[in-house]
């Protein structure tokens, strides 16, 4: 409802970082959203950090600077931020809290929605199924997304983690059914920022998608926004209007740390690593907005992207974000070729329901099952022939070590501007199995051998 | 003595020969070899060169489509930009122009009575010389002004204004 008379508080009792204290408050409550009134008429905007009594706490999502005490005046919405939602998203490009950054006006729509969000009613909820094709062959082949899943991209540091997640929001489709990206950026930096918009500029420009640029230099308090703002917007254009919707959350790692330094802010007893006890609770909250409902066409698949910081996998964030999400794809610095995907440490939990007869091809999993063993199977006689030396394994392990090196160098190693269609991953999967004798493939059913297979038998 | 060594002499002369043109013919192969391996080398130095010539200019190509792409969409929204900011100057004109209509008073007393009952009783209410009233009590103020409210209606029409740049 529209407030006609809005009441502006000129009580700012304190400035401090970037809080301001404002006094003779009525009715405000937590995480209620505010706008802030300069001398100069500029306006700026905030929430509601602390209540007591007449007295609120707001933190001002663009900082204190040049904010007079006698002179700020501070109106509050009545309620958490809103945002409107609609088709009105697809193609532009926002800072973290959807204000445009591309020159062009507002986004409008016609549903005035809370970024909060709802959790799904889980009665509701149907399993996710159909995949997500990414247009990259180690993940189409072996950790295929599938439409309502929740897979996370973890990432030693320095791995070009950021350009695998711009190339998979750039080439991902689901074959003809309606499909949108929205790309939340948190805590990057400038030059990650253009690189990401020029790898998404294409699809941005057909109106496909919905860029979110949260940066380094921007207030941290934004960047609790950030992915909340980008699952509002997904759940209006996959539950209402019926698109399959795939979210890119990157970098969570910041997004955690943004939630430390809030939460420090609002004196709350820190738990591990100084992060906020209910860090578990805040990640659910934010991956459990995907899925699928039943009756509606659409779908939300989430793709949290994390770096580790110091290649720690048992770091909170990529620990409780492991516990939340449907499986992983590892970028490893031992995996010397772009995309760096380590295959024996990624799975995805719901491949079964999103391959096979119907999806991808009918021999998808077993192809699989049969790549991953090959690979183990090699990482046994590699480490063997660190030991003996390679000609002293036996013929079928050297075997095993040229699949791995085919893997490599038909599958895995992908340029960062190359899609790939489902056809052609499969046949260099075929090509990579196929430097394997016959005999070796016992995953592989004898149909499918008699169509694929391509070596000596 | 000389008789005697001649079947030698020939002998030897006859391996020379043969020698001569097996070693001849290796050189000849060995050189035709390098001579092929080298225009192998070249065509392939050649077809390099022409396949990163080509990727380079498909990777200009692309990029310098994306700028363009990003230019025309950048002039679009930016028009988009242009008509709401007139939309919301030529609402505040209209809005102002209230001013010299004979039931203005009438308006005065409404949108006071608007700002107390949001501000509270104590409120000072003030008329404003570009029309409206504004309303100022203890630590709280309420902007009834004409521009304001006409802002206000602007925002209000949420999705409608998108009409103004609908095809």
């Amino acid at each position: 409802m529209k407030v006609w008379a809005p009441v502006e508080y000129t009580g700012v009792a304190e400035l401090r970082g970037p809080l301001i204290v404002v006094q003779g408050t009525r009715n405000v409550g937590w995480d209620e959203y505010a706008t802030i009134v300069l001398e100069s008429g500029e306006r700026r905007h905030g929430l509601v950090l602390d209540v007591d009594r007449d007295i609120a706490v707001v933190q001002i999502l663009e900082g204190t600077g040049g904010l007079r005490i006698e002179a700020t005046r501070v109106t509050f919405t009545g309620s958490p931020l809103h945002i409107s939602a609609g088709t009105g998203w697809l193609g532009r490009v926002c800072n973290g809290r959807g204000r445009p950054l591309d020159g062009g006006p507002p986004i409008f729509g016609d549903d005035s929605v809370p970024v909060a969000g709802f959790p799904m009613n889980p009665t509701v909820r149907e399993p996710p199924a159909e995949p997500v094709i990414t247009g990259v062959s180690v993940i189409d082949a072996l950790t295929t997304l599938v439409r309502g899943q929740k897979i996370a991209i973890f990432a030693e540091g320095g791995l070009p983690y950021l350009e695998l997640a711009a190339q998979v929001a750039a080439q991902a489709h689901t074959g003809g059914a309606p499909f949108n990206v929205v790309f939340a950026a948190m805590g990057l930096t400038h030059s990650d920022a253009a690189t990401v918009r020029d790898i998404l500029e294409r699809r941005s420009s057909a109106a496909e998608l919905t860029l979110l640029l949260n940066l380094a230099d921007d207030p941290v308090i934004e960047r609790l926004l950030t992915p909340r703002i980008a699952l509002t917007v997904a759940e209006h254009l996959a539950f209402v209007l019926r698109r399959h919707v795939l979210v890119v959350l990157a970098d969570m790692t910041s997004y955690c740390e943004a939630l430390r330094e809030v939460s420090a802010a609002r004196g709350e007893i820190p738990a591990r690593r100084a992060y906020p006890g209910y860090l578990y609770s805040d990640l659910a909250s934010i991956y459990e907005r995907c899925g699928r409902i039943r009756g509606r066409a659409g779908s939300i698949t989430v793709l949290p992207v994390l770096s580790m910081p110091a290649g720690d996998i048992t770091h909170p964030v990529p620990d409780l974000t492991g516990y939340i999400t449907e499986g992983q794809i590892l970028l490893a610095r031992e995996v010397t070729s772009y995309p760096h995907i380590d295959p024996l440490s990624s799975l995805s939990r719901m491949m079964r329901a999103g391959v096979g007869t119907g999806r991808t091809r009918p021999e998808h999993l077993d192809l699989a099952a049969q790549i991953q063993a090959g690979l183990s199977r090699a990482r046994q006689a590699g480490e063997l022939a660190d030991l003996v030396g390679e000609s002293a394994l036996s013929p079928i392990d050297r075997r095993y070590l040229a699949m791995a090196e085919a893997f490599r160098t038909r599958l895995l190693v992908q340029r960062p501007d190359e899609a790939r269609t489902l056809e052609e991953t499969f046949d260099r999967a075929w090509d990579v199995v196929s430097t394997l004798p016959r005999s070796e493939l016992s995953m592989l059913g004898e149909e499918a051998l008699e169509a694929g297979y391509r070596g000596e038998s | 003595m000389r008789d005697a060594l001649a079947p030698l002499a020939e002998a030897l002369s006859r391996q020379v020969e043969v020698d001569t043109t097996e070693i001849t013919a290796e050189a000849e192969k060995e050189a035709a070899e390098l001579v092929a391996a080298a225009r192998r080398e070249a065509r392939n130095v050649l077809a390099d060169a022409r396949a990163d010539g080509a990727a380079q200019a498909r990777a200009d190509a692309v990029a310098e489509r994306v700028h363009a792409e990003r230019r025309v969409r950048h002039t679009e929204l930016a028009a988009r930009r242009e008509a709401l900011d007139e939309l919301y100057a030529q609402s505040a004109t209209v809005v102002r122009a209230l001013r010299a209509d004979p039931c203005y008073p009438r308006l005065l007393d409404r949108l006071s009575a608007l700002a107390r009952n949001a501000g509270g009783t104590d409120m000072v209410v003030k008329e404003q010389p570009d029309g409206g009233v504004l309303a100022e009590g203890h630590g709280r103020r309420v902007d009834c002004t004409l521009s304001a409210l006409a802002a206000r209606a602007v925002d209000a029409l949420g999705a409608e204004v998108e009409r103004l740049w609908a095809p």
